[in-house]
């Protein structure tokens, strides 16, 4: 029996998948550690449901052109690279719009704005920029996975304490008794605004600096 | 070839490759994004006139079923006569839906066209037979902020509107307004048939729904005032050929 086999979890740690992502989602997290893509995470994240589609969506686009610009890569004349880029992202954003309206129609119709809007989020065209211009197709679709993961962590993190403490539910169901109400709980009336996730963005990287200097 | 032809090149090929891409997803998708809008569209007439059971889903087939037979629709000029045949094709016409049960007419529903805080607003509102109480209301198209203005289409917010007034007793046009926060607290007594409770954050979105509903209801005042006045019953008589 080899070592992979007795504790497979320390045979995954080492590939580089799980590096990527770990870093992502933890040390070099695009949201909080490198705080992009905050406009989008201030709008989308009041509800669970609207910040879980848009992550997905996020992520396929994100690494969907990491892909495509990697594949690309020793083509592109350096000159008009950023060109490249965005009619590459804006390509698979609008596809991405088109695929939920034709099947998933009653989210898209509540994301709609936001969907066409993944176009001007930093994450995407930075990972692009910064990753999958100079790295092969394989890790360059890994990094802009990990990245979207990453974004996606701290969406939820913000859209479910924001539904929770601001509306009293998670996923649209009513998780705080109406006893609590007759007892004068209230909800936090603040969160459902958007300077209320500006507070709770604060706090989860207020959160993530404060454990990772301790380690 | 130079640099720049080159990059002119690329670009012009890269263009070619997403366009072809968008346009084959866009008409390869269309018939499914049609029928998904028609389908939304008729769910939504059929949400305002009180016919679909609240936290219940249903299928495709059932929202057909139940828009086939029990709404009308029809085109009717400025002053509120029904256009028949290739005049109801003129562009001047307006869209109205009747509520039917059993060849009687129970109600109407009047198409809003609204501006919203960040794109247009498109929603039913649907009318008793008295022609002043409101029977529904549900949004088909909005792009408002999700959770905020976004709550429009929310049952909640849906559910505010029935029974609300949009003419006084004597039959006075007077719409119905979204209010600033809850109507019993911000209203007085008198005017509380003809407000509803606002969403909070989203005060602009309220103020312009409030205007859009104003507008579409006026327009449709003459239609209105042929139900108020209990003047309908030419159209019970001999119903207008169903459009195909």
């Amino acid at each position: 029996m080899n070592g992979a086999a007795v504790r497979p979890w320390a045979a995954v740690r080492r590939t580089v998948a799980y590096k990527e992502i770990v870093k992502a989602l933890w040390r070099a997290n695009p949201i909080s550690k490198q705080i992009l893509g905050i406009c989008s995470s201030l709008a989308v994240t009041v509800q669970l449901e609207t910040a879980l589609v848009m992550s997905l969506a996020l992520t396929g686009v994100t690494a969907g052109s990491s892909l495509a610009v990697s594949l690309l890569r020793r083509a592109i004349p350096r000159n008009i690279r950023i060109i490249v880029q965005v009619a590459v992202i804006a390509t698979l954003v609008i596809l991405a719009d088109e695929i939920l309206k034709a099947f998933l129609f009653d989210v898209s119709k509540q994301l709609s704005v936001f969907v066409g809007l993944i176009i001007t989020n930093c994450i995407v065209l930075g990972r692009s920029e910064a990753y999958a211009l100079n790295h092969p197709p394989g890790p360059a679709f890994l990094d802009g996975l990990a990245n979207g993961l990453g974004y996606s962590s701290v969406l939820m993190g913000v859209a479910f304490f924001r539904e929770l403490l601001g509306s009293g539910k998670l996923f649209g169901v009513a998780v705080i008794p109406e006893a609590f109400y007759r007892a004068g709980y209230v909800n936090n009336g603040l969160l459902v605004l958007a300077p209320g996730a500006f507070i709770m963005i604060g706090l989860f990287v207020w959160l993530e600096h404060a454990l990772l200097e301790k380690k | 070839m130079s640099g720049s032809a080159k990059s002119l090149l690329f670009i012009a090929g890269l263009c070619l490759v997403c366009s072809l891409l968008l346009t084959a997803a866009s008409s390869g998708l269309k018939p499914y994004q049609e029928k998904n809008v028609r389908i939304d569209r008729h769910r939504n007439v059929l949400l305002a006139a009180g016919l679909l059971a609240e936290g219940r889903s249903y299928r495709e087939a059932e929202i057909e079923e139940l828009y086939a037979a029990r709404i009308q629709e029809l085109r009717v000029d400025l002053e509120g006569r029904i256009l028949a045949g290739d005049e109801g094709a003129r562009p001047e016409g307006l869209p109205l839906y009747l509520i039917q049960e059993g060849g009687e007419i129970r109600g109407y529903i009047v198409p809003i066209d609204s501006r919203g805080l960040w794109g247009p607003i498109q929603a039913y509102l649907a009318i008793d037979r008295d022609g002043q109480t409101v029977k529904g209301f549900a949004v088909t198209r909005h792009a408002e902020t999700p959770g905020l203005g976004g709550e429009i289409e929310k049952e909640w917010f849906r559910r505010n509107w029935v029974g609300k007034k949009i003419a006084t007793r004597e039959g006075a046009f007077v719409s119905v307004g979204i209010a600033k926060g809850r109507v019993e607290e911000q209203v007085p007594e008198p005017k509380r048939p003809h407000y509803v409770d606002g969403i909070s954050g989203a005060t602009m979105t309220g103020k312009f729904l409030t205007a859009g509903i104003r507008d579409s209801l006026s327009r449709y005042e003459p239609v209105s005032i042929r139900f108020r006045r209990n003047q309908i019953a030419e159209w019970e008589q001999k119903p207008p050929p169903a459009r195909p």
